[in-house]
């Protein structure tokens, strides 16, 4: 049964309560040198969650929109079967989190994650990866994240993925002003939040390439031959050492002084 | 101390190695004991009403949008705790929040009120500080820096030193700023009863229909920067009822670098205008583009009427920033010229205020006499009552109907009720309506000392007790139509009321602003 959020865009005033709570809530500081808010937000080792802010074209002038980003919790994560620590890993409530203990700071996962969403955290003298837990946590309580719980603007639905992406497509379906997609549906396989949109998505800075199928699937296309390169690359090197050895013993006995 | 010179001990390989060994055993054992095993993230705290199961709604919740271009007030995100305050009062107290569709425009609505600097329990929302430009000019020698003082700022300054709430301290205010170094001071009062001479007249015009088809009854008050531009975003099609006249501080503003300087033989491009405001939609009226009214009638369009308006809690602060304790300072007196004032200009900063100010000089007006003594004191616009009215006989005209509204939610219930009777053809009950944007008029404004949360009435009271009691007790004059150098100003500069001077200089035009958002249909 795995949680998922629905963030309909169009109902966003850009107030940045999600922002402050994801500080709040997860102990993490603030710098000017990386806004969690406005045209420059993004997303950081300290900022789990921004709220980007986008002026487009609309039929009639310009308009404000607020683009909420942040981890979106892939139901297939590229960054876990990246992982062979296991430091990250996706839960079957849906959020898809990081053990510190466990990481051993390849940063393989942030080269797998097609959303470019982990972070590092390059000023510290032990750095770790950072990304948005999707308060697991509170999750796992039965809460809805911080930064849903706060939003004033109701711009966020928090329940069971099959049920937001149910309601999602009955809300673009019900109303024409929205883009006739729910994003986060099939990008990479599906992910956990979902987002609604009345301004085509790829104006609003989302990477609308991102294939339906998992980056999983890809790397597990050639991963899946590990186990028969590994055996037959054994047979070959034995093989190898036995004719070696053999051609060395020739040698000995005819005493010709071959050099190997 | 005895082997001090003897040899260090020689550490054999396999001890060497054995002691790494035993380093790295130790310390990945403590590791994987000691440390944290838990997912990253969650060590923080949300407040209370947020840590419930997600099936039951949090009633308050939030915080509101500021634009970080907003000219009167801004955030430090660091300080915010997500009580929900600030939607409460802007939302309950002033109705502009979530009374706009969304999707939003291209306009993050706000009125600039600033009442929620007085809810926000931990000071993250405050106004936008602007004390470094205002020492940077007094530090200019070539600039000569002008002041101006709100009515309600004298009852309201002294709470920042520890006096009680309404302790009048007009003296000692004009006292610090002369040891600031402001080169005049002049108080907004002057141009109150100024402006009581022009709205009285356009009054008195509309009433008896001059202005018919133009500007129709009721008047609306034009004072409250906030009140106009919440008129502009929610009511544009009753904008006609608005008195075209400025608000006395952008009158002062015009006068300054017009009369002023040609009364003095300033430049006027060397003149710094700076006002001392209760209230934050100030900083954002002065920067309105049209409020450059001194500057075209000099022909220099870049010279701002209003240069920078600080609140009265930017000044307590730069007062106590120098050293000064305001409380020991003797009284001292506003410059001549825009200095002189009436009780009628100083109850400007209560609720209900600047229509007894009106009323008294528009009897005058009409009549040509002094009003009686009743009018003097009219209780029934007095007070912290949401919606008030009174019904005044006037000979000559008959019956005057007027409403006073405190505190935009209160606003809203006029409006409605006007656009309600214009669609049904209905003839209008109120000659003048005051609409003041803070609860209580000026003396609780967005830019006054903090006090309790939410600010409580019993404050309110005292800073309005504290107003009438100048009114009644301290000013010498009680009319607007009294005042000596309002009077001089007409007769050197203005001519006369409304005229085509005072026209170009002390009236203005609004803006329809209901493009810039989706409002909600109320009722």
């Amino acid at each position: 049964m795995a949680k998922g959020v629905l963030v309909d865009i169009t109902k966003c005033v850009g107030c940045g309560s999600c922002t402050v709570a994801c500080k709040l809530w997860n102990d993490m500081k603030f710098s000017e040198k990386e806004p969690t808010m406005g045209p420059e937000a993004k997303l950081s080792a300290n900022n789990w969650t921004v709220v980007r802010f986008n002026e487009v074209k609309k039929e009639n002038g310009k308009v404000w929109r607020f683009v909420k980003t942040q981890c979106l919790h892939c139901q297939d994560a590229a960054c876990a079967s990246a992982c062979f620590a296991k430091a990250l890993q996706k839960t079957k409530d849906g959020p898809v989190i990081y053990y510190p203990h466990l990481c051993v700071g390849c940063r393989y996962c942030m080269i797998a994650c097609p959303f470019n969403v982990p972070k590092y955290e390059w000023d510290k003298t032990f750095p770790l990866v950072s990304k948005c837990q999707m308060c697991s946590t509170k999750v796992a309580k039965g809460e809805a994240p911080a930064c849903v719980s706060v939003c004033p603007a109701g711009v966020f639905k928090y329940g069971e993925r099959d049920e937001i992406l149910k309601e999602a497509k009955a809300t673009i379906a019900r109303d024409s002003k929205y883009v006739q997609e729910v994003y986060g549906e099939k990008q990479a396989g599906g992910t956990s939040w979902l987002y609604i949109s009345d301004v085509p998505f790829e104006q609003l800075g989302f990477n609308t390439k991102i294939s339906s199928v998992p980056v999983s699937t890809y790397s597990h296309n050639f991963l899946k031959y590990t186990p028969v390169v590994a055996v037959s690359w054994g047979i070959i090197l034995t093989g190898l050492y036995h004719y070696t050895k053999r051609r060395n013993e020739i040698s000995k006995d005819s005493g010709k002084n071959v050099k190997l | 101390m005895e082997n001090r010179t003897a040899k260090p001990k020689t550490v054999s390989r396999r001890g060497f190695l054995k002691m790494l060994g035993g380093v790295s055993l130790t310390g990945v054992a403590a590791s994987i004991a000691g440390c944290s095993q838990d997912p990253a993230g969650g060590k923080g705290w949300l407040p209370q009403q947020y840590q419930v199961a997600s099936s039951w709604p949090v009633q308050v919740k939030g915080r509101i949008p500021i634009d970080p271009n907003n000219p009167s007030i801004v955030r430090d995100d660091k300080k915010c705790i997500l009580c929900g305050q600030c939607i409460e009062a802007c939302e309950r107290v002033q109705t502009v929040y979530g009374y706009y569709e969304t999707p939003i425009k291209d306009d993050i609505t706000c009125v600039n009120c600033g009442q929620c600097t007085l809810w926000c329990p931990t000071a993250a929302i405050t106004e936008r500080d602007e004390i470094d430009k205002v020492v940077r000019a007094l530090e200019d020698k070539n600039l000569h820096v002008v002041v101006q003082t709100a009515p309600a700022t004298r009852v309201a300054l002294g709470e920042e030193f520890g006096l009680p709430p309404g302790s009048i301290v007009e003296g000692k205010q004009v006292a610090a700023l002369k040891k600031l170094g402001f080169d005049a001071v002049f108080d907004t009062n002057f141009t109150a009863d100024l402006t009581i001479m022009e709205e009285g007249t356009e009054l008195v015009r509309r009433v008896a229909g001059d202005l018919k088809g133009v500007k129709p009854l009721p008047q609306f008050t034009s004072c409250s920067p906030g009140w106009v531009k919440f008129c502009e975003y929610f009511y544009p099609d009753l904008l006609e009822h608005m008195s075209s006249c400025k608000s006395p501080q952008q009158m002062l503003g015009a006068l300054v670098k017009t009369y002023y300087a040609k009364e003095k033989g300033i430049d006027p491009e060397k003149i710094f205008s700076v006002s001392i405001m209760p209230c934050t939609a100030k900083k954002y009226e002065c920067n309105r583009p049209e409020m450059n009214d001194a500057g075209k009638h000099v022909g220099k369009e870049k010279l701002r009427d209003v240069d920078v308006v600080l609140t009265t809690r930017e000044l307590a602060r730069l007062i106590k920033m120098k050293g000064i304790d305001l409380t020991k300072l003797e009284d001292a007196q506003y410059d001549p010229l825009m200095g002189e004032s009436t009780g009628a200009a100083v109850i400007f900063g209560a609720t209900g205020g600047v229509m007894e100010a009106a009323v008294r000089s528009a009897y005058f007006l009409i009549t040509k006499q002094n009003p009686p003594e009743a009018l003097l004191n009219l209780t029934p616009v007095r007070g912290l009552q949401g919606v008030k009215e009174a019904s005044l006989e006037i000979p000559g005209v008959g019956q005057v109907n007027v409403a006073i509204s405190h505190g935009l939610s209160n606003a809203r219930k006029l409006l409605d009720q006007l656009r309600e009777d214009k669609k049904q053809g209905k003839p209008p009950r109120y000659h003048f309506i005051e609409f003041m944007s803070c609860p209580g008029g000026c003396i609780s404004g967005g830019g006054q000392p903090r006090t309790s949360l939410p600010p409580s009435d019993q404050v309110r009271q005292a800073r309005l007790n504290s107003i009438y009691q100048i009114d009644a007790k301290i000013y010498k004059k009680r009319l607007s139509h009294e005042n000596q150098e309002v009077a001089m100003l007409y007769q050197k500069f203005l001519e006369k009321p409304n005229s085509h001077l005072a026209e170009e200089l002390l009236h203005t035009e609004y803006v329809d602003r209901s493009k810039t958002l989706t409002a909600k249909k109320n009722g």
